[in-house]
């Protein structure tokens, strides 16, 4: 069975933990975590994930300046990335996947949506 | 002429009559014979064509019969492979059932884990700090993240208990809900009685103060202590479910104890009691 790696950017410690909890699902999902796009940025200079998590609204570094370097990094810029969205937010939504989101969560978060978010990007039956 | 043809001569004459009697009487019975033959040859041929007629009548029923058991045998051929499509059919729709059934409990599992995670998430969060302000961010938080509350409020009760004052809220103007009188409505209701409430009827997302989306009683030992208000909810959350309701009353008994665990707390300069006191222990 193939192992992917999952990097989840979210400064809420109650969302992450319910992520992390939702793709504890997913047996050969590896799932690293980091407190916001500058931690996570940190992270992706060291390991090359499969699927990237991130929030929109994070401080220092926000989601969409997030999104936007992983895509100019030759080594992530291929990674698929799902944002995590509210629904009042459809401004940051249309940018982020303009900037090459490749999907995006709507909260409040239910694990099916996010399990089946991922299994799909991954191509995971 | 001859001596010969003298003598022939003789043999020339008219036969004796009894003679030329006989033969025309051979004669006659020999037509009248003749005449019965064929008469009755006749009636042969003309009973052969009826048997004819007779046969090819019964040869083109039997034609018809054959040809009717071949259309029976290609009908009970044609029965036999519905029949085995029919099951095949049926085999296939029960397979179909199965999946169908096993999709749906599937999916009744992973909603169940995936309450249970919420449930576990919330609790370990609620009590991951020991800081009144930290709890009631938590409170904030798990309100909009987990229950997609837009607009909620806080609330312990004063101390001659009539009234609800706000220590938190969100997405209101909060002079407008600093304070809520104990009374009849769902808030004080919800207060009064200990009984948490959560409007099933409306969108919950058009909730107001007056009308709220849900009102939860936070206890402890069974006491009420204040309440958690949500006024409305974010525009996609139009309605509560039963995992909902489960949170409701997970935080109605944990924010209470987290909330106060933290003032007695600060209170206590952070200092964990000694062992000693937890030896004397009086109730």
């Amino acid at each position: 069975m193939a192992e992917y790696s999952c990097l989840i950017v979210e400064d809420s410690p109650m969302m992450r933990q319910l992520l992390v909890f939702a793709l504890a699902r997913l047996k050969n999902l590896r799932v690293t975590e980091a407190d916001d796009g500058v931690d996570g940025l940190r992270k992706l200079a060291s390991t090359k994930y499969d699927v990237i998590i991130t929030d929109i609204n994070m401080p220092i570094m926000d989601g969409l300046k997030l999104v936007k370097r992983v895509r100019s990094d030759p080594v992530h810029k291929d990674t698929p990335i799902i944002i995590i969205t509210t629904e009042g937010s459809q401004e940051d939504r249309q940018r982020a996947l303009q900037l090459g989101a490749n999907a995006y969560i709507t909260k409040p978060i239910q694990a099916p949506q996010v399990i089946a978010k991922v299994k799909e990007l991954l191509g995971i039956e | 002429m001859s001596d010969n043809e003298e003598q022939a001569a003789p043999s020339s004459e008219a036969p004796p009559e009894d003679l030329t009697k006989e033969r025309d009487q051979f004669i006659q019975q020999f037509f009248r014979k003749g005449a019965q033959l064929t008469e009755e040859l006749l009636k042969e041929n003309e009973r052969l064509q009826e048997r004819i007629a007779a046969l090819e009548a019964e040869n083109g029923r039997l034609r018809a019969h054959v040809a009717s058991d071949t259309a029976i045998r290609d009908l009970l051929r044609k029965i036999d492979e519905l029949e085995a499509e029919k099951k095949s059919l049926l085999q296939r729709t029960a397979g179909q059932k199965d999946d169908d059934r096993f999709a749906s409990h599937h999916a009744e599992l992973e909603a169940e884990l995936a309450s249970l995670a919420n449930l576990y998430v919330a609790t370990s969060q609620l009590h991951s700090s020991s800081n009144v302000r930290n709890v009631l961010r938590n409170i904030k938080e798990l309100l909009a993240q987990f229950l997609g509350a837009a607009k909620f409020g806080v609330y312990l009760a004063s101390e001659d208990g009539k009234q609800l004052v706000a220590v938190a809220s969100e997405g209101q103007n909060f002079a407008d809900i600093a304070t809520l009188a104990v009374d009849e409505k769902a808030i004080g209701r919800a207060f009064a009685t200990g009984k948490l409430f959560y409007d099933e009827d409306n969108d919950v997302s058009k909730g107001t103060v007056e009308q709220p989306a849900a009102a939860v009683p936070m206890l402890i030992d069974g006491m009420p202590i204040g309440v958690i208000a949500v006024f409305g909810t974010l525009p996609q959350k139009t309605a509560f479910d039963h995992q909902d309701g489960e949170l409701f009353r997970l935080l109605g008994t944990q924010a209470a104890l987290a909330l106060v665990s933290a003032r007695l707390f600060t209170d206590a300069d952070r200092k964990v009691p000694g062992v000693q006191a937890f030896l004397d222990l009086e109730d």
